[in-house]
């Protein structure tokens, strides 16, 4: 909301106070200011000056050479306008100027003669007739001759003014107004705050055409129609324009711009008709089925049946509180006037105006919330600025429909109960103070702490007594309070949820791997699916799609981590970040069933680039997971798309895969411009959250001597390793204290197709010390049982 | 004979003095005290002397030898000294260069949502977890915002169809954790929330935390004391509170909370931008009627409800110019917290 201080000061007696201080003032009750406009802002060092000589251009015929007067000093400027004459009063843009649209002035040649400035059009100071007469002249703008040289052209013009730009909160529709905040300001300065006071004269009624007013839906609770006859459209006075623009509306003649004014002034759309447009009488009622209007606008709508529309006998002439039609507006040569002031249902118009693209400053104003009291003021200020402006009669008639004043709330309450969320005994004096100079009528029961409130009908946002300590507090000033420590309530035991400590003792893992935590959004594009080559059928295509979303790569609801786990990894090569590991712990958003919440699921990413990065040293960060959940789960080759053939894992556990890690694809590092080997891991954590806190039990640690030995086979190629272990702790049982691989040899020696695996063996007893003859056992059964099962010899 | 001991002793003791290895002092000692060394031979020489003379002889003989024992030892000592000192002189490493790699790091929003939670737990407050899609009753309705009413639009809100929409605050928390628990009650809800609006100064996703209180005369005035003691903790202990009026449709009265900008401690800079307050959340007292749509008795208790955007709060911890960066995941970003 746009606040021009000159405005403010008609109705708030707020002296000299600095836009600062205002801005202060409106603060404190809760107007956060966002900003302080100098509406000059655009226009510098540009003064009134007098052409005291003017000579035509040697060199030119159509450039003058003028010396000119700013008050101070004379100045030869160069200027070809057409208007300019010796004794002429001109704006006048001296050296550094600044002029609307950036234009900067420096001295200049112009034909090989020096100008120190510029003489200004209306036009190139972005004002028009309407602002301040002959500006539309073709040439310089003629200023009166009797205007003091070295005046600033701001304060001719009307810019130098400032207007504070106040964000008002939902609640506080009754401030969407000049007057409304007005009341605040004067109430938060303790200084004077007056009413408007409209007064006019009516002429009799002729017996001419008045429409009378049927209201045929709920969804408008008020309608006041006055007629104005011998109306004669004109350009507004200049102040009002200039008003009107410190708000942002062009000035456009008489009757609109008093109705744009009075929506500013006290938040009351109204809505002028030309009567010669309406057929009988006025019905307010929902739109047909099928039926369209033409707006102001020119555009064809076409209406649904709970649109509000201002019908007459015949047609639809005006969208209810949003626009009216074309042919029923005002026109230059209208004579008579109906002037519509109304209560129209927020929603109705919030709605309609949604539906139909069409928004106004009226319907923006009624979404907002319009009270009873704003439509008789509104109504009444409209047509006392008609009588002072003589832009016609008003006829003593009136058309009015709906409910005229509805009873005003009382709330019955007590200063103790005002207090008692606020925490401090706040004077019931006070409280009677602050709430009457918010216009909320309050009277103390005598000799008791009770309170009775009448509640004005603009504060529709007055409900109860919190509402009241609101009002108390905002004025009595939050510096007041005293910081207590919840002194009244019960201990508590706080903390974290099992989940979710899990999740941080895994987080520590992760980091301590030397993976850095990321966090990408939980959108994904659509494309997603094809560039991570998965199947069609693939759940993961299955995504919750948004249906604003703000782009196509950000469309859908993500049901795994790792097409953004991809994206950074892309990003950070593409930035030469050579050498990352990555991880993320985030939500997944799996569809259920259409219209329901989906499952929200947790999954881990781990992203891993670099020279020294393989397969196994992400399987190393995977298993370090797992490990810290304490579960057995079992690897095989995975088939997940996006990963090489050869160089992935599937995780399962209990039979379920629960993810997948490895190498990615070529042609997925391709589809995401990735320019060298990433290894990713996907995990869903559901079921290892599930399985709580690993506590470990102990195990008998052995103070026997161990033994060791080494034990080398050759197998065939694609034999793995894995088998070979779990082959030798089978036959070995318990006094295998370890077994580890040290050596994988092909070449000379071994036969092609074959390979020759040599691993290191710990032996151990809980029981006893285990000598040459229990060692020659052990090992040969381990080789035995290796030649049966894996069909490996002895190398 | 006497004098061949002297001389002998004599020589050997040079050639000790002069061995410059453990080696060379070895071959010393063969030289003298082994099997066949020179003073062994002089041993066998005894049998030559008088049987008077031979316990003189061998007393000296023994004497010495015992004597050389000890130089060889002492010599052999220092040698080994040397020599073990030149060895791991020789063995110095350039400590300088760096093997391996660092411990990776929490993502600065998660650290600090650890802080903020670390700090809410101490004083009893209970974690929660809400879903992120939500439906329009719990991010609006039972939060006393109904359909079409002006305060949807002070949030742009992502929609799903149906009923269901990317919650745009925790505060759809709220409703839930009051629905299953009863008061007293101390809750925060740390969590990501989502909003229509993609510019410098906003990302679709950010984070925030909702702090609820409910319990039998619970004032402003404690909310008052649970953001100091909060806004000292986080921001320097010379921080200041303000409560500026607001709205909020759940709370009632509401307030926006600023505090002192702890760059230029109340003087003005660019990232209060010179007002010397930075806003931080918004908080108030529970609306009664949210209280009622949740089953708990306004007349009876009374509570507090905050919120505050954890990108905020890490951005002024951390002077992270764009929240933007937050999100981006660029290595070199995520090393530096």
């Amino acid at each position: 909301m746009k606040l021009p201080i000159n405005w403010l000061k008609e109705y708030a007696a707020i002296g000299n106070a600095s836009p600062e201080e205002i801005a202060e003032a409106l603060l404190r009750v809760g107007f956060e200011v966002e900003e302080i406009i100098y509406a000059g802002a655009e226009i510098e060092n540009v003064v009134v000056a007098k052409v005291i000589d003017c000579k035509p251009h040697t060199n030119s015929d159509h450039l003058h050479v003028c010396m000119v007067d700013n008050g101070k000093e004379i100045l030869q400027i160069v200027c070809g306008a057409p208007n300019v004459h010796t004794g002429d009063v001109v704006p006048c843009a001296l050296s550094g100027a600044k002029l609307p649209g950036g234009i900067m002035i420096k001295p200049g040649e112009l034909r090989g003669v020096m100008s120190y400035g510029m003489l200004c059009s209306g036009k190139e100071l972005g004002v028009d007739d309407t602002i301040i007469e002959g500006a539309e002249v073709d040439g310089l703008l003629q200023l009166p001759k009797d205007t003091p040289l070295g005046t600033d052209i701001r304060k001719i013009i009307g810019l130098d003014e400032y207007v504070l730009d106040v964000s008002v909160t939902a609640n506080r529709p009754d401030c969407q107004s000049i007057i409304g905040l007005a009341r605040e300001v004067a109430a938060s300065m303790d200084v004077k705050f007056t009413p408007p006071v409209n007064k006019y004269k009516v002429v009799e009624y002729e017996n001419e055409f008045m429409p009378d007013v049927k209201i045929e839906s709920d969804l408008c609770s008020r309608y006041t129609g006055r007629l104005i006859r011998d109306v004669k459209i004109e350009r507004s006075p200049e102040w009002m324009a200039r008003r009107l623009r410190l708000v942002g509306i062009r000035s456009i003649n008489n009757i609109v711009d008093i109705t744009n004014y009075v929506l500013i002034e006290t938040g009351q759309p109204l809505h002028s008709f030309d009567i010669r447009f309406i057929n009988k009488g006025i019905i307010v009622r929902t739109a047909e089925k099928g039926e369209k209007i033409t707006a102001l606008d020119g555009k064809e709508y076409y209406l649904a049946d709970d649109m509000l529309v201002i019908a007459d006998t015949k047609k639809p002439v005006a969208i209810a509180g949003i626009m009216g039609g074309e042919y029923s507006g005002i026109m230059s040569d209208t004579e008579t006037v109906f002037l519509e002031a109304a209560r129209f249902d927020r929603r109705s118009i919030r709605v309609t105006s949604r539906k139909l693209g069409l928004r106004s400053d009226s319907s923006a104003r009624y979404e907002k919330g319009v009270d009873y009291e704003s439509v008789d003021e509104g109504r009444e200020r409209a047509l006392a600025l008609v009588y002072k402006l003589k832009v016609g009669k008003i006829v003593d008639i009136r058309s009015d429909a709906g409910i005229d004043r509805p009873k005003q709330k009382i709330i019955e309450t007590s200063a103790s109960q005002i207090c008692s969320i606020i925490g401090i005994d706040i004077p019931i004096k006070a409280i009677e103070r602050i709430l009457n100079a918010l216009d909320i009528e309050t009277e103390i029961k005598s000799k008791t702490d009770k309170l009775i409130c009448t509640i004005p009908l603009r504060r529709e946002d007055i409900e109860d007594f919190a509402d009241l300590s609101e009002e108390v507090i905002r004025y009595y000033g939050y510096d007041n309070l005293e910081p207590t420590f919840l002194k009244t309530a019960a201990c508590t035991i706080g903390g974290e949820s099992e989940k979710d400590k899990l999740i941080n003792g895994l987080k520590n893992v992760l980091c301590g791997m030397g993976a850095y935590e990321m966090m990408s959004y939980s959108f994904i594009t659509e494309k997603a699916g094809d560039m991570m080559l998965l199947d069609r059928n693939d759940s993961r295509r299955r995504c919750i799609k948004l249906l604003n979303p703000l782009g196509e790569d950000t469309s859908m609801m993500r049901t795994q981590l790792t097409h953004n786990a991809l994206s950074a990894a892309a990003l950070n090569l593409s930035r030469g970040n050579e050498r990352f590991r990555l991880y993320e712990i985030g939500r997944v958003y799996i569809p259920i069933e259409d219209g329901k919440q989906p499952e929200e699921r947790t999954h881990l990413s781990i992203t891993y680039s670099g020279s020294d990065e393989t397969f196994y040293t992400i399987k190393n960060t995977v298993n370090a997971a797992l490990e810290y959940f304490g579960v057995n789960t079992v690897l095989k080759y995975s088939a997940q798309p996006y990963l090489h053939p050869g160089i992935s894992a599937d995780i399962l556990l209990d039979g379920e895969i629960i993810g997948s890690y490895g190498e990615v694809h070529p042609t997925v590092m391709e589809n995401y411009g990735i320019s060298a080997k990433v290894y990713c891991a996907e995990i869903d954590l559901e079921p290892l959250l599930k399985t709580g806190e690993h506590v470990a039990k102990y195990k008998v640690i052995s103070r026997f001597p161990c033994v060791n030995r080494d034990l080398a086979v050759v197998v065939k190629d694609e034999c793995s390793v894995g088998e070979l272990l779990d082959t030798i702790h089978c036959a070995c049982g318990n006094d295998l204290e370890s077994v580890e691989l040290f050596d994988i040899y092909k070449g000379e020696q071994i036969e092609s197709g074959y390979k020759s695996v040599a691993f290191a063996l710990k032996f151990r007893s809980c029981e006893k010390t285990l000598v040459d003859s229990d060692i020659q056992k052990l090992t040969e059964s381990a080789i035995k049982m290796l030649s049966e099962r894996n069909g490996a010899k002895l190398r | 004979m006497e004098e061949k001991i002297r001389q002998l002793t004599q020589a050997c003791s040079e050639e000790i003095s002069a061995a410059g290895s453990e080696n060379a002092l070895y071959a010393v000692r063969v030289k003298y005290l082994g099997k066949n060394g020179l003073i062994s031979d002089l041993m066998k020489g005894m049998k030559d002397l008088t049987p008077q003379q031979r316990p003189v002889m061998g007393k000296l003989v023994n004497d010495a030898r015992s004597a050389l024992e000890t130089e060889f030892t002492e010599k052999g000592n220092q040698l080994h000294e040397a020599e073990l000192a030149q060895k791991l002189a020789a063995e110095k490493i350039d400590i300088t260069i760096n093997k391996g790699r660092s411990v990776g790091k929490l993502h600065p929003l998660n650290a600090v949502r650890k802080r903020l939670v670390d700090f809410f737990v101490s004083m009893g407050f209970e974690v929660m977890d809400g879903p992120e899609v939500e439906t329009d009753y719990y991010n609006f309705e039972a939060l006393n915002v109904p359909k079409d009413h002006p305060a949807r639009d002070m949030q742009d809100t992502f929609f799903l169809g149906g009923n269901l929409l990317l919650r745009s605050q925790t505060s759809a928390s709220q409703v839930r954790y009051m629905e299953d628990h009863k008061p007293p009650l101390k809750m925060i809800s740390p969590g990501r929330v989502f909003r229509n609006d993609d510019d410098a100064t906003h990302s679709p996703v950010f984070h925030q935390l909702e702090g609820l209180v409910v319990d039998k005369g619970i004032t402003m005035c404690d909310l008052k004391g649970i953001l100091d003691s909060f806004a000292k903790h986080f921001f320097g202990s010379d921080t200041k509170v303000r409560f500026r009026p607001s709205y909020f449709p759940f709370t009632e009265p509401s307030v926006e909370v600023d505090v002192s900008c702890s760059m230029c401690h109340g003087k003005g800079c660019k990232i209060c931008k010179g007002t010397g307050w930075i806003e931080i959340l918004g908080a108030g007292i529970v609306n009664r009627k949210v209280l009622k749509i949740c089953g708990i008795d306004p007349d009876e208790y009374t509570g507090f409800a905050f919120g505050f955007g954890i990108d905020r709060i890490a951005n002024i911890i951390h002077s992270i110019p764009h929240i933007k960066l937050l999100y981006e995941n660029d290595i070199r970003f995520l090393e530096q917290f």
